[in-house]
């Protein structure tokens, strides 16, 4: 147990979640949770489950059994249309491919949800999203359109995108697997400041230089279960499970 | 009666005003059956998105027998089938009313319907599934979602196919003749009855057909421009 764990509430808990596509089991006995503040990096190899996971919390994916909680409140079951879009307005998602919205221009992706989903009013808006653009350092971006970005640009528009919405956490799905080399740098800086800001993530990501860095603490996954969870220096130096252990030695070759 | 002569045509007063009427209501029934059209099918789009099977299914009768029947069958059956199986009260009352005309809109609109529809839900298929997870993740609703993100991407893919099927429509408003709707095809009919000059009117009314359908592309063209976003490919 690391001591983070206890120190502070939890933000997202799992509680014995299972996942089936079909005969397949994505996710099996998922118990564990994420405190406030917390960097959690989750790796393992391909097809381990660590994307279903963190799309679980938003409910991207739909669980078969178990339950989720994010900041108190239950995610999983019944929940109502409106409450569910709360939710998730409240979570903010990264995605491998970015997806941001081609025919918005930069500041009219990040300004959108604010408005129509918070009622912020335009101009505050405008303001807010302005102050984003710049702590990504695309500022000067604000009136382009999408295609007109870099990889690496569109990805630091869809940060500023979710960080409109002011969510208390921040999940990444492999948010630098679709970029060239030189542009995963500029990301994985993006996300460092996050980090050092206190906000709560689960990055799901391969780059173990980031994990060892910046997580407080990281879970390995395989085959749909968590393996091990490790604080960084432990995980990287010392790791108990045999799959881990090969999956690291894999990684260095 | 000597060769080929169009001005003979066009500087007798009454053919002149019986081609004017007819392009006049050639732009009434084309407006009329467009805007049914386009209504229609949106809603039959709306309709698709209902989760229930038979609602799938009925869209897909619809669009089935509209696309495989002929338009002139289509109109046929309207005018003379349909219109005889109404209440007399409203028979009378249509009659009244230009009946031939109100059977092309409704004709010819509900049979474009089913091409419009397919064109918008081929444009909203083909906006990729990312853009849905995206503006659920942010907290966007189903009709959110449409609104915002999904429809103005669709609308932009749809363009192209929806100008065609415009023009198609316009050309097929001469489909009307036959039901007696006095369009710019029966006027040409009527004035080349009196006049016996058939080369020229026909010429006449190729001209003013592809004026117009030239028209309807060159908007199409200013609208797709428009909705060209910058940098896409």
């Amino acid at each position: 147990m690391s001591v983070s764990q206890d120190a502070a509430p939890a933000m997202i808990r799992f509680s014995n979640v299972n996942k089936h596509y079909g005969q397949y089991h994505a996710l099996v006995d998922i118990d564990a949770s994420v405190s406030k503040g917390e960097v959690l990096v989750v790796c393992g190899p391909s097809g381990s489950g660590k994307s279903t996971l963190i799309r679980t919390v938003n409910r991207l994916e739909e669980i078969d059994s178990g339950s989720i909680t994010f900041d108190g409140r239950e995610v999983s079951g019944r929940v109502g249309r409106a409450d569910l879009n709360r939710l998730r307005s409240r979570i903010g998602f990264v995605f491998q491919s970015f997806n941001l919205f081609p025919h918005l221009s930069t500041l009219e992706n990040i300004t959108l949800s604010p408005i129509r989903i918070n009622g912020v009013k335009k101009d505050l808006a405008r303001t807010k999203a302005m102050a984003l653009l710049d702590r990504v350092g695309l500022a000067e971006k604000a009136n382009a359109y999408p295609a007109q970005l870099s990889g690496g640009q569109q990805q630091r528009v869809a940060i500023a995108r979710a960080l409109a919405m002011e969510p208390p956490a921040m999940l990444f799905d492999e948010p630098t697997s679709a970029l060239d080399p030189e542009m995963v740098g500029e990301v994985l800086a993006v996300m460092k400041g996050l980090a050092a800001e206190g906000m709560t993530m689960i990055c799901v990501t391969h780059e173990m230089g980031f994990a060892r860095e910046v997580a407080d603490r990281i879970w390995f996954m395989d085959a749909g279960r968590i393996l091990e969870t490790a604080d960084p220096e432990t995980f990287f130096t010392n790791p108990q499970h045999p799959r881990a252990q090969r999956f690291l030695s894999d990684l260095r070759h | 009666m000597s060769g080929f002569d169009v001005l003979a045509v066009l500087s007798n007063p009454e053919f002149a005003g019986m081609l004017i009427a007819g392009i006049q209501m050639t732009f009434v029934i084309a407006v009329g059956s467009w805007t049914l059209a386009m209504s229609l099918g949106f809603l039959l789009l709306v309709i698709r998105q209902i989760p229930v099977p038979i609602a799938d299914r009925f869209v897909a009768a619809y669009v089935s027998y509209h696309r495989n029947v002929p338009t002139l069958v289509q109109l046929i059956l309207w005018y003379f089938g349909i219109y005889s199986l109404l209440p007399e009260e409203l028979q009378y009352w249509l009659s009244d009313h230009n009946a031939e005309v109100i059977f092309a809109i409704i004709g010819l609109g509900l049979c474009q319907a089913a091409y419009f529809t397919e064109d918008l839900r081929s444009g909203l298929r083909s906006v990729p599934k990312g853009q849905v997870e995206a503006a659920r993740a942010l907290g966007h609703g189903h009709i959110s979602s449409m609104r915002y993100v999904l429809l103005p991407q669709a609308y932009r893919n749809a363009l192209p196919a929806l100008v065609n099927h415009s023009v198609s429509l316009f050309k097929n408003s001469s489909l009307a003749m036959a039901i007696g709707a006095s369009e710019l095809t029966h006027a040409v009919r009527e004035v080349e009855n009196l006049s016996f000059r058939t080369f020229e009117t026909y010429a006449i009314a190729t001209v003013a057909y592809l004026v117009c359908s030239l028209l309807i592309m060159a908007v199409g063209a200013l609208l797709m421009k428009r909705a060209q976003v910058a940098g896409a490919r």
